[in-house]
């Protein structure tokens, strides 16, 4: 299963982004092998729609999870459709943080 | 008897109760209520900037309901404002799409469909449904 989480930088020690549409970079984490990769949003200066363009990016990535400190309705929307599951997390945590939660 | 309301759909339900005025010794006017219909209205237009006709689809009602909930709220925000009078967020005829939280990781999720009932995190059952 892979899992993206919206970062603002590319390590492991960044928080997670209070935005899904407008982060920075994607951290790709795999449960099976349990690493982990990072991909820039292409969408993120986007004027609209910065959001759908990145959910379509990493649907095409078969990610089955998202994290990120808010979801907008159109993401929700379109995650919905696709049946992946959102999280968000209600305190600000880092990046290892969360992956160390994942079991 | 008029028509039942048919159910708006929102997304997310507000995670606080409301708002109150600051530095007022004691209250003047009367509370005002906004329901749920109403906050996700606002959301949808002027926090998310959608277009009147895109919220109006994804709340599953017609463009010229949506204008009239809009229209509501901008009223009533005026009205708790110039009055210094406190914000409720309550009722309202919603279908609310369905979101779990897990008291252990501190975590709100959406499930996968066919799939039980269980946080992503800990694996535990013990969820709680919000809304």
């Amino acid at each position: 299963m892979i899992i993206a989480i919206a970062t603002n930088e590319n390590n492991l020690q960044a928080v997670v982004d209070l935005h899904f549409g407008r982060c920075t970079w994607y951290c790709m984490f795999d449960t099976e092998n349990r690493k982990n990769s990072f991909i820039e949003n292409p969408a993120k200066h986007n004027p609209e729609k910065a959001g759908c363009d990145a959910a379509a990016l990493l649907i095409d990535k078969k990610i089955s999870m998202a994290i990120a400190g808010r979801f907008g309705s159109k993401v929700v929307d379109i995650f919905r459709r696709n049946n992946i599951q959102m999280v968000i997390p209600e305190t600000q945590q880092t990046v290892s943080e969360i992956i160390n939660q994942i079991k | 008897m008029g028509r039942t309301k048919k159910d708006r759909r929102i997304q997310m339900a507000p995670h606080f109760n409301g708002f109150k005025p600051q530095g007022i010794q004691c209250k003047t006017g009367e509370d005002v209520s906004i329901n749920f219909e109403e906050y996700e209205a606002i959301n949808l237009c002027d926090y998310e900037l959608l277009t009147q006709a895109e919220a109006a689809k994804l709340m599953n009602v017609s463009r010229p309901t949506f204008t009239r909930i809009y229209e509501s709220v901008r009223r009533k925000i005026a009205k708790a404002f110039i009055e210094g009078s406190s914000i409720y967020f309550e009722g309202g005829n919603v279908a609310m799409a369905s979101w779990y939280r897990c008291t252990q990781c501190k975590i709100n999720f959406t499930l996968r469909e066919n799939e039980d009932k269980f946080c992503p995190f800990c694996k535990s059952q013990v969820i709680i449904e919000n809304n």
